[in-house]
């Protein structure tokens, strides 16, 4: 523990900000630095504590996920890892045919070209993108020259209730981590997208563009090296003067899109490209405060129909298979969300679709002679 | 990013507090077994089993500073919550139940040093839903597994309350640590164990997913005659007394150490220091931390203290004045 750590009382989320200013305004937030005091054990009481429960004995430590060790063949083995070609883990993928399909979460990854997949047996390949579906924010890909993989099993999710134990996969599909339905399955309506940018109302006349005011933390603008006080001119090809049209603009796209962004910088005109991300996750995380540990994912809104797990897991694990304590998938993994929200994609708002996808890939249809 | 020192305090309070009385037998170390798929299937069975009760007695809490949960532990509508969510006594506050429908709470007493509150639901002819406490503060031992609800973000109609299942960490004389995940708007809602008793109110987290920190029912049962005498809590005694602004420790020589010094505290600008050894307050010995609680809460603001320190071999003495605590600003 370091004096860096932080924490925070949990009543709600605020700060005030022109992309946030309707969505959480009664909210208020609080973090304090110093926190770590309670937990160190130089202030122990005078009485022998009791001890502290060690990691391996925690709810997802070591002796806990023994439970769950023989479920490996129907978890671990059929999730893969796409990672950079410097093996930097970017997503997980689910396995859905024996010849190289895999299902995995489509934002993550909008150039497969630049990626590969590494199977849990060692084998490393190429991607083919099969197709690309939006509104599920999934991609069908197949490793090139690739066969005899272990395949999932799909189950049904419909029956699962609040509390039931869900099993998926962590570290890029390497490790087991179990936690359980814990909310209502639902949709989640979209909020579009967002730079993470706070802009001046009333940008003098003299100056043509919007300047920006504030930037959030973890932004996809402060990660595209956008700053306070750069003037933006031009959003994706239109030439900018009003906030609103910046708002417009960027709003209407999909999280997880890279648009072209032309700015002012002490008289200097420069280009950047930022890769957007939900308005929700932006919002949320204005100040970093929202300590979902390791970050939240770009896109997470905008789905038909998601389940809702507490299964600890990371931004790079989505993609990844979602089973119940059989075996048997229910989901992939498409949001990590909050602290407490991961998101996934019930088996029947993808299979179907998917199956179609992979059939019609490998059995293109043949030209028709005109009668 | 805003500090604000009533929060340090509230941490050193709990330090200083000392453990519950009557605890001295306590079962060391829980069992560790390899957990099994029997195991987590039969706790999946039991939560599921109490789950359509106890998230009845699951409010929101909506205040002018934030959303925060709630639980209501008699027929006749009190609610315990976390204390920074009124922030004071006689706060009114809207309640959204597990169905949706909207009612009013007001807050009762609360202490600020654990984060411990109560309040009242207005009064309606039908009793409320509610669940138990648990009494036996000292059952909640780390390994035992647990389950949270609250409304993290805020009540969400399609979404409904949110579910954690998990382990007790730590269990300390005014609190528990869990790895039920917690997040803001939270804050109040109710911690269980298997017999569907609330064994914590959800208060705070670190930054690790396995840094949530909730109330333990410790500080509420010290008052609980108050509360069933009156039904009503009007103050919790806990916590008044003039402000001094040290944590302390007891010492490899068993003597009363100076841990920590709260910036701007009475004590700081006396010149106390860490590591500092508490010799004698106003001229009677010092012995223990709860002793030395004790003394220091038995003063009001205002009234001076002698403090008789020894620091790096030599005797000291100081007058410190005591000073208000630091109050959290609401709104």
């Amino acid at each position: 523990m370091t004096n860096a750590e932080t924490c925070a009382r949990l009543s709600g989320i605020s700060t005030s900000s022109l992309e946030l200013r309707h969505f959480f305004a009664l909210r208020k937030f609080v973090i304090r630095h110093s926190a770590v005091l309670l937990l160190s054990p130089f202030f122990a009481l005078a009485d022998t504590p009791l001890p502290t429960l060690p990691p391996e004995q925690r709810t997802n430590g070591k002796q806990t996920l023994s439970a769950v060790s023989p479920l490996k063949p129907l978890t671990l083995d059929c999730a893969a890892r796409i990672e950079s070609v410097l093996e930097r883990p970017i997503c997980t993928a689910t396995i859905v045919g024996a010849d190289g399909y895999v299902l995995t979460k489509a934002s993550e990854v909008p150039d497969l070209d630049k990626a590969r997949v590494r199977f849990a047996d060692g084998r490393t390949a190429a991607l083919r993108e099969v197709h690309r579906e939006a509104r599920l924010d999934l991609v069908l890909a197949q490793a090139v020259g690739i066969t005899g993989l272990p395949v999932v099993s799909f189950g049904a999710s419909k029956p699962l209730t609040l509390g039931q134990w869900l099993c998926s996969t962590a570290d890029a599909g390497q490790e087991p981590r179990i936690g359980i339905v814990s909310a209502a399955r639902r949709a989640i309506p979209g909020t579009g997208a967002a730079l993470g940018i706070r802009m001046d109302e009333k940008t003098p006349k003299e100056v043509k563009g919007v300047r920006i005011i504030g930037i959030a933390s973890e932004s996809p603008a402060e990660i595209a090296g956008l700053q306070e006080n750069d003037v933006l001119l031009n959003i994706a090809g239109e030439a900018v003067a009003q906030y609103r049209r910046v708002h417009e603009l960027v709003n209407k796209r999909q999280p997880g899109e890279v648009i072209e962004v032309r700015y002012l910088r002490k008289d200097k005109e420069e280009t950047c490209r930022v890769r957007l991300a939900s308005r929700t996750k932006v919002l949320q995380n204005w100040e970093g405060e929202d300590f979902a540990n390791g970050g939240i994912s770009l896109r997470s809104d905008n789905f038909p129909e998601v389940l809702q797990h507490d299964i600890p897991l990371y931004p790079s694990d989505m993609g990844g298979p979602v089973t119940t304590l059989e075996g048997k998938v229910v989901g992939i993994n498409i949001a990590r969300v909050d602290r407490v929200t991961t998101f996934a994609l019930p088996v029947e708002a993808f299979r179907t679709e998917a199956q179609q996808w992979i059939k019609a890939d490998r059995h293109p249809p043949k030209a028709v002679p005109v009668k | 990013m805003q500090t604000r020192p009533s929060f340090r305090l509230i941490l050193i309070s709990i330090l200083l507090a000392g453990p519950v009385r009557g605890e001295e037998q306590r079962p060391r170390a829980p069992k560790a077994p390899q957990t099994d798929l029997a195991t987590l299937l039969r706790i999946q069975t039991d939560v599921q089993k109490l789950l359509p009760q106890v998230r009845q007695a699951l409010v929101a809490i909506q205040t002018g500073g934030g959303t925060a949960s709630g639980v209501i532990i008699s027929a006749d509508g009190l609610l315990l919550t976390a204390a920074h969510v009124p922030g004071g006594p006689g706060k009114d506050m809207r309640v959204i139940l597990e169905d949706g429908s909207v009612t009013t709470a007001k807050s009762l007493g609360l202490d600020k040093t654990t984060d411990a509150a109560l309040a009242q639901l207005k009064q309606r002819e039908k009793p409320w839903p509610f669940v138990k406490l648990s009494r036996e503060v000292i059952q909640a031992q780390p390994g035992e597994w647990c389950f949270a609800l609250g409304h993290p973000g805020g009540f969400d109609k399609s979404r409904g309350p949110v579910l954690r299942v998990g382990k007790i960490i730590k269990q300390t004389a005014n609190s528990l640590h869990t790895d039920c995940v917690l997040m803001g708007g939270d804050s109040g809602g109710p911690l269980f164990n298997f017999t569907g008793e609330v064994i914590g109110i959800h208060s705070q987290i670190w930054e690790n997913r396995d840094q949530n920190v909730h109330v333990s029912m410790a500080p509420f049962l010290r008052s609980w005659e108050a509360m069933q005498k009156s039904q009503v809590i009007k103050v919790w005694g806990v916590g008044a007394g003039g402000y001094l602004g040290v944590a302390t420790v007891m010492s490899d020589d068993v003597e009363l150490e100076v841990a920590d010094v709260i910036d701007d505290s009475p004590a700081q600008k006396a010149g106390v220091r860490a590591g500092d050894v508490i010799l004698s307050v106003n001229d009677d010995a010092m012995t223990d931390q709860q002793q030395f609680t004790a003394t220091v809460r038995s003063k009001a603001a205002g009234d001076t203290l002698k403090i008789r320190l020894r620091s790096g071999g030599k005797e000291r003495e100081l007058a410190v004045k005591l000073a208000q605590k630091p109050q959290e600003d609401s709104e």
